[in-house]
């Protein structure tokens, strides 16, 4: 019970502080390709602290209520992720240090619809600011979303059908025993791999909060704490995403440091091909989510269809 | 109280409005809410009852049977529920209208008709109760008269047809067995081929089918969800198609029956088969279409659409877990679409019969408490986890996977969302963004609007978090079908089926809610200010609204509008054309004159008088 406890309070808060973390490494390995120094890696952190003291405006419950719900459901979804551990009993996986609190609750299913809750409760929030940028921005972030979600579906439903469960703590395991999701199922690896920026929403899918085209869009009449919070969330979504992928294709972690490590690489790499990229448009954002990375993920599903029936 | 008592009141209460509402408006409101409501008490009464007895012997020979059992009471108690609060919200929504004793009249008689069709216990009874309830739902659709005139002459011709190919398979059942009696059917059925019951099978598909919407069958929908009073939306998207679902559950599963049923399979296809691929395809491209809908009531009918697509996968996979999640699902979305219908129905009443999406606009302000059931709606529309969407599209989705269709699962998933799309497009036309000048003195819904509405959604929110308490109805209804009834705990599942626990789901999203609120109550508190004083930053306030609503989603609609057109409505519209011209060619030989009519006479005996002589026929 009070293992639990700790785990509970624990995997939430290595989310804030490795998510805030990458957040201040996303910006240095930008500056670093774009030949500049860039701020130092704590920068994010100065900022939240600084903009939880700023006095904010508000414009009404649904623009507060908003900001709340999208922070606690991605850290209400880290609860629902394995973050490392070495999974040896399978009916009892939180007996033996694999860092997943609420593994027995639902499975894969539960993470995808927990991971709508960021942008849902962002979407209601800016659409209750009454801002016209705030609409556009966030009428360009469901669209996005349905954009990637066709590939991440096919993804996920190839990497279930392929272990036969919707248990991640179980696809984790079997990974442990037989080789890592990257090579069993390679396309829906690479086909994840490439719509990883617009899950993130970073280059060269960051048309949602463009601020020089829409002014931030969803974020644009938001500031203080609620800028701040907001600012949290986006690092406890991307922990979310990262881990994810590392979970699914990765084989997780043997204990919390490996996985770490394994989000480091996954991270670094997406980071590097988004500082080279110029912002492309939601039309062509579309286009390519549901061309190469849906082609790829297709197939890897037609084969792993293929192979389970014979 | 057996399903006798519960019918006589619903049909006396039908028949007693409309006499009622020519002494007093206000003693026919009364009496007709008292019936509503002793209904879903009778009926709430009658749980766990099960029997058949006969009430009416010597029709043509057959005897009428009434039955009561797990199923019947199931979409019983979802028919008075949502019968019970569309009356309650008829009482502000036709007061001072045309023909209010009669819309009472039509509204408690569909009402009544459904309560008979899921107690009939043979297929005469359901026959006649069905035709009751369709002729019944077309007075009502078209009580708007103008557009809703064309919606319920279209509704109603689609309906006759499927009556028809019922009629059909009806009577080859009579004609082969010699009763109607649905038990003693179940029994004598398995003697006969599969070229037998596969015909059967399909007559009733047709008129299940077309009742339920079920893609390409769905035509009738958008038209008649749209251009009926909104409280009669709820009831025909909320009740009316789910008498599709309860018509194929009943021939399927409790009259043909499981064995029988997953017999008739050749080397590619079964007839499941291919009720889940239709099923799947009615989900994607519905929803779609629901994406480009600018008329609010039009929006909700091709979601209803999509999501009867949801039903008919789980229903036609014939496991207990697909059967268990299309149930509960019928069951969800009977309360969610009846929650968005009137809250639309709401919003109507109050701007004075608005439903454009692109005229609406930060109605948050002006009716909160209509925005946030209208949002709790939404989100169990979606599925969001502690909503009781959530539970029944888990269990079709752990179906799908389980069964190994990653296809059907990815159709059934992509609908999902996309249905985010729509329902955040709804919300946000209607509730959020700028206040339009002339609405910023729009007062609240009146009370009776508000009622069901809060009801509705303490339903969706508690059965999301406690969905042990229905499943707990739908379990007996999968176990007398012959099936493995699922193990559901009050608060999800054990680990032989899922794992799902709601309530730990339940309990973690509220400790996290607590701990930001706590954060920011920490931290400096807000200033409330109106949009104009950050929107305009200091300088003078511009004149006019801006609200994003136009085109909302215009990349993905400039990219699929090509595509989505309505291939099956423009079928049957060119069918219904070339028809009218034909008919239209027959009726030129009624040219009034005696002169041609003895013609034509002269010319017929002529003709028969040459068929004798030639072949010697008589």
């Amino acid at each position: 019970m009070v293992t639990r406890i700790i785990q509970l309070l624990l995997s939430p808060l290595i989310a804030l502080a490795v998510g805030v973390l990458f957040l201040g490494l996303s910006r240095k390995i930008i500056a670093r390709i774009h030949r500049r120094y860039g701020p130092p890696l704590y920068q994010p952190v100065i900022d939240v602290i600084r903009m939880m003291s700023q006095r904010s405006i508000s414009h009404g419950s649904l623009f507060e209520l908003g900001v709340v719900l999208a922070l606690a459901g991605s850290l209400v979804t880290v609860l629902f992720i394995p973050l490392g551990g070495t999974v040896i009993c399978r009916q009892n996986p939180l007996a033996h240090g694999v860092l997943c609190p609420l593994s027995s609750s639902g499975g894969l299913l539960v993470v995808m619809y927990l991971m709508l809750f960021g942008p849902l409760g962002l979407a209601l929030g800016a659409g209750d600011s009454a801002n016209p940028n705030a609409s556009i921005g966030v009428s360009r972030k469901l669209l996005l979303a349905l954009a990637y979600e066709v590939p991440f579906l096919l993804v996920i439903l190839a990497v279930m059908s392929h272990y036969r469960t919707i248990s991640i703590t179980e696809i984790v395991a079997r990974q442990q025993e037989s080789g890592w999701g990257v090579l069993s199922v390679p396309l829906s690896a690479v086909a994840a791999f490439l719509i990883l920026p617009a899950m993130l929403g970073i280059r060269p899918f960051d048309l949602v909060s463009a601020p020089q085209e829409i002014a931030s869009g969803p974020l644009a009449e938001y500031g203080g704490s609620y800028l701040a919070l907001l600012a949290v969330q986006k690092g406890v979504h991307l922990f979310v995403v990262i881990a994810l992928y590392v979970d699914l294709f990765l084989g997780g972690g043997v204990n919390l440091a490996t996985f770490l490590v394994k989000m480091l690489v996954v991270f670094v790499a997406a980071e590097m091909i988004a500082a080279v990229l110029p912002r492309i448009r939601i039309e062509s954002a579309v286009r390519f989510c549901w061309k190469w990375p849906t082609a790829l993920a297709l197939l890897q599903m037609a084969i792993t269809v293929l192979s389970k029936s014979v | 109280m057996g399903a006798g008592a519960i019918l006589t009141v619903a049909l006396a209460g039908a028949g007693l409005s409309y006499p009622l509402g020519l002494l007093s408006a206000k003693v026919r409101n009364v009496f007709a809410t008292a019936v509503s409501a002793l209904l879903v008490c009778l009926v709430a009464a009658a749980y766990g009852r099960s029997g058949e007895h006969v009430y009416y012997s010597g029709f043509l020979g057959l005897d009428l049977i009434l039955r009561t059992d797990a199923l019947a009471w199931f979409f019983a108690i979802t028919v008075s529920l949502v019968g019970c609060l569309s009356v309650v919200f008829s009482l502000r929504y036709v007061r001072g209208r045309e023909k209010v004793s009669f819309y009472y009249f039509a509204l408690l008689l569909v009402n009544a008709a459904m309560l008979g069709i899921v107690f009939s216990g043979d297929l005469l009874s359901f026959f006649i109760f069905w035709e009751v309830m369709s002729w019944a739902a077309y007075l009502l659709i078209s009580y708007n008269r103008g557009r809703a005139l064309y919606a319920g002459l279209k509704y109603i011709v689609m309906s006759i047809i499927g009556s028809c190919a019922m009629l059909v398979g009806l009577l080859s059942l009579y004609a082969a067995h010699d009763t109607l009696v649905i038990s003693e059917l179940a029994e004598r059925i398995g003697s006969r081929g599969t070229g037998f019951l596969l015909g059967v099978l399909v007559a009733f598909s047709i008129g299940f089918g077309i009742k339920s919407a079920m893609v390409p069958l769905h035509t009738w929908l958008p038209d008649a969800h749209s251009e009926a009073p909104s409280p009669f939306s709820a009831v025909l998207s909320g009740i009316l198609i789910k008498m599709g679902i309860y018509g194929f559950v009943l021939v399927m599963y409790a009259l043909v029956g499981l064995k029988l049923l997953l017999g008739l399979r050749g080397a590619w296809v079964s007839f499941n088969s291919v009720l889940c691929w239709l099923g799947a395809i009615g989900i994607l491209i519905p929803t779609f279409i629901a994406v480009l809908q600018t008329d609010a009531k039009r929006l909700l009918a091709w979601s209803s659409i999509g999501q009867i697509g949801y039903i008919i996968l789980g229903m036609g996979f014939a496991t207990s877990l697909g059967l268990t999640g299309a149930l509960f699902h019928t069951f969800n979305h009977a309360v969610f679409k009846a929650l968005l219908f009137l809250a639309v129905g709401a919003v109507e009443y109050r701007t004075g019969g608005v439903r454009d999406l692109n005229e609406l606009g930060g109605l948050i302000k002006r009716m909160p408490v209509t925005f946030a059931c209208a949002l709790v709606g939404g989100l169990g529309l979606i599925g969001v986890p502690l909503t009781s969407g959530f539970v029944s599209k888990w269990l079709i989705y752990k179906t799908l996977i389980a069964e190994g269709h990653p296809f059907l699962a990815l159709a059934a998933l992509v609908g999902t969302w996309g249905a985010i799309l729509y329902v955040y497009k709804l919300l946000h036309n209607m509730f959020l963004g700028q206040l339009p000048e002339k609405y910023a003195h729009l007062e609240a819904a009146p009370f009776t609007m508000r009622l069901p509405l809060v009801v509705c959604g303490s339903i969706i929110i508690l059965f999301g978090i406690l969905p042990g308490i229905p499943l707990g109805a739908v379990g007996p209804i999968v176990g007398s079908l012959g099936l493995e009834p699922v193990q559901a705990t009050l608060t999800g599942f054990g680990p032989q089926v899922g794992p799902l626990n709601m309530v730990s789901i339940f309990a973690a999203a509220a400790l996290a809610v607590l701990a930001v609120l706590l954060v920011l109550r920490a931290s400096a508190a807000p200033r409330r200010v109106a949009q104009e004083d950050s929107y305009a930053a200091g300088s003078p306030v511009p004149a006019g609204r801006y609200h994003h609503t136009v085109r909302f989603y215009d990349p993905l609609e400039g990219a699929t509008i090509g595509y989505l057109r309505d291939w099956a409505d423009e079928f049957y519209t060119r069918v219904a054309g070339g028809a009218r011209g034909g008919f239209d060619g027959l009726r030129r030989i009624y040219t009034g004159d005696v002169r041609n009519y003895v013609m034509y006479i002269v010319c017929l005996l002529a003709f028969l008088i040459f068929v004798q002589m030639v072949w010697h026929i008589w």
